[in-house]
């Protein structure tokens, strides 16, 4: 009975492997590489094209320094008004996602096995115990770090400046107010090659598509140089 | 005296003879006054008679004698008719009331222009339409109360010089060219003619055209510029085209330009009409019933015109072919850019001549600038665009900070008035181009900070310099916890746990084993004593309490009934070992040495789980 089961794993598991391997190659992203294209960008006047990479790059570092010292300098060259983190966004932003992805693996294993030793043996309660508790921190960690990420997950920057947010998603539409390039702004809505967009002041409009760059880039953009 | 008898066939044909003219002129007499009762009985009229396009007019047919046949929709073009139907009323004549018969006709044309509808009864005269364009006039003003209509001006002219009437001298066609000689490319302003008389020519059947193929001729407005003049003593809608020739190559030629027409046109001989008009009214009108009109086409005398070539002596490198006289100059905004930010040199060349000869060629110069195709537009100042101003937009970027200069732009041309190439030119404009905007704003930025008396921002001090070659890179931008692979760990390492939380089972042995070394330890001692009180006391406390959480009850539920039942036949040995225990606490019983052994294995056994 147990044969059959575990050459079926087996089976499934490489059917798993190859439909990964078999997937399309991918652009790769990193930290330092998207650092270096937005410094590229701010050198050359673009704003709007460095603070994309900039976010981008402080997607997969939170916390470089450069990168942060970098998108507040281009920022404050491009007049647009930035928010200091708070203390708990720091804390919750200090390590990189993906270092806080396993932290919540790893959470999630110490507090299964500290429920599962209490109830094998009952010595060593407080071990136990701080082995739940120190797996719940981390656990809370990893979904900070989560929520914290969630909104910029939506988040887009304006790479024109004097781009129209109009009232209708057409392209004729009135113009309800403009935005000024390297803003960034939260996704709400999308409508063919038009995205309702919302700013940190709480206005509302219809951005043409081309206009914005997405903190994730879509699966269409083409790969950084 | 004989008399000759009387041939009464002769008398009955000589009677015949004389009455026979008499019916006939009587017969004739009726049918005449059959048409002019006919004529007298129903006509129509139509309202208004002058329009504008886009507005319809109304043909009304009436009839006061009785019913009224449908009558024939008439074809005229540019014009569509619309029945509408009909309706009954009274006419008031000479103070009786007659009963009428209406129909209703909408016509409504399709260009401007003076329009000749033929009668719809047979003994009805034509109508004549005028359609005016939308911007002129309300011709409905007529109606009005406080404007009258205004006149058309009418001038009694002889034959202009140059005009030959056509077509029965219901029109003509004239073409106006300067006498002098022109080049090649040059363009040339002319004017185009044409004159009809309204109610014989009843349509244009289209623009003017210029015959022959070494011309070109800019297109025409279908709204001419319309006046009417009397042209010997016969009034004529005048209408005159300005438009701009271009010879493509050099020569004497021959111009002329024709119109299609519909006219109606007389085709019987001067003879008949004399005939007509000596046999009255009736005759001569039913002859001029039957003209219909023809589609024709006139041409105007040729004028003879004599293009020269361009010189080749003198002729610039960059010369277009602009033939003309122009003036050029130049600016450029915004005068004060950042390093990268794109400003828009522009070029004004007005004056008059071929404005599509004049290209941005002159932008090839500018090599040190990074440039992108120029776009150009022109502002004509006549109807024609003989005069006029081109203006050449041409963005510009500078890739470094600083002064930068924009070389003079020159242009060639050929002057026909003083027959000579010239070349006008501009001067060169100076621009500032200032540090990127990144740079610029953050030194604004950290000036604005120190005179303000605060610390300068740390990101004052510029962009932090590139990093190294990046050693690690992902494909994915979403962090790990929002790739659905990646949830899938978490997800199997939860299930794993929580199935093995259900799947594992306390071990009650190991739960007591520590109380029960605990005991053991005390049961040594109490043999190696010698105390049998508290040897049988500590196994029995320590074997039901066991028993207890072997079997989930109390040890107060444990009977010998339920040992013997559990245990078989260490059952028995444990109901002994109880009644030991009473008897040492009560009655001092004192086992030997070899007892106590005995006991120690078979408590050892039970607390251990392990059997003798």
């Amino acid at each position: 009975m147990r044969a059959p089961t575990i050459a079926m794993l087996i089976v499934g598991l490489a059917l798993w492997c190859g439909q990964t391997l078999a997937q399309p190659w991918q652009p790769r992203y990193s930290a330092d590489g998207l650092y270096n294209l937005a410094n590229s960008y701010a050198r050359a006047g673009k704003p709007g094209l460095a603070v994309l990479n900039y976010e981008r790059a402080s997607l997969l570092a939170p916390d470089d320094a450069d990168i942060n010292a970098n998108l507040e300098y281009v920022r404050a060259s491009a007049h647009v008004a930035t928010e200091p983190r708070t203390r708990f966004a720091r804390i919750a932003q200090a390590a990189n996602p993906t270092l806080a992805a396993w932290i919540g693996v790893l959470g999630i294993a110490l507090v299964g096995v500290g429920l599962l030793a209490r109830k094998l043996a009952p010595r060593f309660q407080w071990l136990r115990a701080g082995g739940v508790l120190l797996g719940v921190a981390l656990i809370a960690l990893t979904v900070s770090n989560a929520m914290l990420l969630w909104p910029r997950m939506h988040e887009a920057v304006v790479l024109i400046n004097q781009t129209p947010a109009r009232v209708s998603p057409v392209p004729m539409g009135d113009t309800a107010f403009v935005l000024r390039e390297a803003e960034t702004v939260t996704i709400t809505a999308e409508h063919e090659d038009f995205i309702l967009i919302r700013t940190r002041g709480g206005l509302s409009g219809w951005v043409a598509r081309a206009n914005l760059g997405t903190v994730v880039p879509q699966l269409s953009e083409p790969p950084p140089p | 005296m004989r008399t000759r008898p009387i041939h009464w066939s002769k008398v009955i044909v000589a009677i015949l003879g004389l009455i026979a003219p008499i019916a006939i002129a009587i017969a004739n007499a009726m049918a005449m006054a059959d048409g002019m009762a006919d004529a007298a009985l129903a006509y129509e009229t139509m309202e208004p008679p002058r329009i504008r396009l886009g507005d319809s007019a109304m043909i009304r047919v009436t009839s006061l004698d009785g019913y009224l046949k449908n009558v024939p929709l008439p074809t005229v073009p540019g014009l569509t008719f619309e029945l509408l139907g009909r309706s009954q009323g009274l006419e008031f004549v000479s103070g009786k009331s007659i009963p009428s018969t209406y129909i209703l006709i909408r016509v409504t044309p399709q260009f401007t222009g003076l329009f000749s509808i033929p009668g719809l009864t047979p003994t009805s005269r034509s109508l004549g339409l005028e359609v005016v364009s939308g911007d002129e006039p309300n011709p409905y003003a007529l109606h009005s109360h406080n404007q009258f209509p205004q006149p058309l001006k009418v001038s009694p002219a002889p034959i202009p010089k140059g005009i030959q009437l056509k077509a029965g001298g219901a029109a003509f066609v004239q073409l106006v060219i300067p006498t002098r000689a022109v080049y090649v490319g040059e363009s040339v302003p002319v004017d185009i003619e044409v004159g009809i008389r309204p109610g014989i020519v009843t349509s244009m059947n289209g623009l003017p055209t210029l015959s022959g193929t070494d011309f070109t001729l800019n297109n025409l407005s279908k709204q001419p510029k319309r006046s009417d003049q009397v042209i010997e003593g016969s009034p004529f809608a005048v209408m005159t085209w300005h438009s701009v020739l271009a010879a493509v190559k050099p020569g004497d030629f021959s111009l002329s330009v024709e119109t299609p027409l519909s006219v109606k046109i007389n085709t019987h001989s001067a003879e008949d009409i004399a005939i007509a008009a000596r046999m009255g009214w009736p005759f001569l009108q039913s002859m001029y019933n039957g003209i219909v009109p023809k589609d024709i086409t006139i041409a105007s005398p040729s004028s003879a015109l004599k293009v020269l070539p361009l010189p080749t002596q003198g002729q610039p490198k960059d010369f277009s072919g602009a033939v003309g006289d122009f003036q050029v100059s130049s600016d450029i905004s915004p005068a004060r850019v950042a390093a990268g930010d794109p400003l828009t040199l522009r070029l004004h060349i007005s004056g008059v001549g071929n404005f599509d000869r004049v290209d941005s060629t002159m932008f090839d110069r500018l090599d040190r600038w990074k440039t992108y195709p120029a776009k150009s537009s022109f502002t004509p100042s006549d109807a024609v665009g003989y005069k006029g101003e081109k203006v050449f937009e041409q963005p510009l970027i500078a890739a470094l900070p600083g002064e930068q200069t924009i070389p003079g732009l020159e242009f060639s041309y050929f002057n026909p008035n003083t027959q000579h190439y010239e070349r006008a030119h501009t001067q060169p404009v100076k621009v500032m181009i200032a540090a990127s905007l990144a740079d610029s704003s953050l030194s604004a930025l950290a000036a604005a900070q120190s005179l303000n008396g605060a610390p300068t921002n740390q990101s004052a001090r510029g962009l932090r310099p590139d990093h190294p070659r990046p050693q690690s890179s992902v494909s994915e931008m979403r962090p790990l916890y929002f790739q659905a692979l990646f949830l899938a760990v978490p997800a199997t390492l939860a299930l794993i746990l929580a199935g093995s939380w259900f799947a594992v089972r306390p071990n009650p042995a190991r739960a007591t084993s520590k109380s029960a070394e605990r005991a053991l330890a005390q049961l040594d001692a109490a043999a190696q004593s010698g105390d049998s009180s508290s040897f049988f006391e500590v196994a029995r406390t320590a074997l039901l309490h066991t028993f207890a959480v072997r079997w989930q009850m109390s040890p107060d539920q444990i009977t010998v009934a339920e040992l013997k039942a559990r245990l078989g036949p260490a059952g028995e040995d444990i109901e002994r070992l109880c009644a030991l225990a009473d008897e040492a606490k009560y009655s001092d019983y004192e086992p030997g040495s070899t007892d106590f052994q005995h006991w120690l294995r078979l408590i050892r056994g039970q607390l251990t789980g392990e059997r003798e």
